[in-house]
């Protein structure tokens, strides 16, 4: 897949993964990198750029028995880009989807 | 690779690409292996899933460095507000001068009128006989098509200079923006090529008609009253002389 692409697809998933709740960045890259195909060490780049963007922000919490553990939390504005972002992609995919279906069925 | 390679790569070309808070971006990365060895991992099986440090210090990199590049578009489309009142008192100068060619036209228009119809309201014109004075009418109605015509190529060429403007600005723009520059236009008229020939055909016609007329007029004038200065002749002075 497209490198770019799946970036902007990542960045969604993780604004959809912390709008349920908040995790820290082992967390979110353990769960992305166990269902889509992709470097774990890519998903730190993407919540540094999300935080840079205003539409993460960070607080520590000491854990027992580990050092403390960064967790990253859905801004305000993240909320907002979440929602907008969430309804043009499933927009986008719907149609691509219409588009693949039809392409199938005339090939029969 | 180790944990410590992996590290010291990363933070190395962290440092190389000059990109802000080296040391938590590598704290970060420090803990993955952390919680990843606490599970019983590798270091080696780590790093194979985290993928190569160069390719992640490439990722920090922020996209295009976009600040600076809005700043320049900002700088520049203030620039072309700063420059606005002044283009657009240039446009607007180019305007009137095509509005007072146009009355220059319809002045001429209106004389060919008088002089072909015979008519002088309030002794507007000098008097003359008829004749003689239709010839100048005539010189004078080409004249009017021969401003008209003007007036509509320089209205064309205002307006092309515009769509240039436009566009120049527009390619600006783009330039520092990174958006698609599209072609630079020429700044004079663009008439396709029938329209071209046919308004050039009809420009020079209405000349040299306009010369003629206007050189056989004064022959006429000159013959019929015998003198060089015909205008004496027709007392067109007359009113100023007895001054």
């Amino acid at each position: 897949m497209n490198p770019q692409y799946k970036k902007g697809v990542l960045e969604l998933c993780v604004l959809s993964l912390l709008k349920r709740r908040d995790y820290y960045g082992y967390e979110l890259s353990e769960y992305l990198a166990n269902h889509i195909r992709i470097a774990v060490g890519t998903v730190y780049p993407i919540l540094r750029k999300l935080k840079n963007d205003g539409l993460l922000t960070t607080y520590l919490e000491e854990e027992s028995g580990g050092p403390p553990r960064k967790y990253y939390s859905l801004t305000s504005s993240g909320h907002k880009q979440f929602e907008k972002d969430r309804a043009d992609y499933l927009t986008f995919a719907r149609t691509v989807e219409e588009l693949l279906e039809d392409g199938h069925h005339d090939e029969k | 690779m180790t944990k410590n390679e992996f590290l010291s790569t990363l933070a190395a070309e962290l440092k190389r690409r000059t990109i802000a808070d080296t040391d938590e971006i590598v704290s970060e990365y420090e803990q993955h292996f952390t919680f990843k060895m606490a599970d019983g991992y590798s270091e080696e099986e780590i790093v194979a899933k985290l993928g190569d440090p160069v390719l992640i210090a490439a990722q920090f990199e922020p996209a295009a460095s976009d600040p600076d590049k809005l700043r320049t578009e900002w700088m520049v489309r203030g620039a072309f507000v700063l420059v606005a009142i002044p283009v657009a008192l240039f446009f607007l100068m180019l305007i009137v001068t095509a509005v007072t060619l146009m009355a220059f036209a319809l002045a001429f228009g209106a004389l060919a009128v008088i002089l072909l119809a015979g008519i002088n309201i309030y002794s507007l014109i000098p008097p003359m006989p008829y004749w003689n004075g239709a010839v100048f009418g005539i010189a004078a109605a080409a004249l009017a098509v021969l401003l008209a015509l003007g007036c509509v190529y320089y209205a064309a060429f205002i307006r092309q200079l515009g769509r240039a403007y436009g566009r120049l600005r527009h390619n600006l723009i783009a330039s520092v923006s990174g958006a698609a520059p599209l072609p630079y236009l020429a700044i004079h008229p663009q008439f396709a090529g029938r329209t071209n020939r046919r308004l050039r055909l009809a420009a020079l016609l209405s000349f040299v008609l306009c010369a003629i007329s206007l050189l056989m007029g004064i022959i006429v004038a000159v013959l019929s009253t015998g003198t060089i200065e015909f205008w004496h002749a027709w007392n067109w002075f007359a009113m100023v002389m007895a001054r």
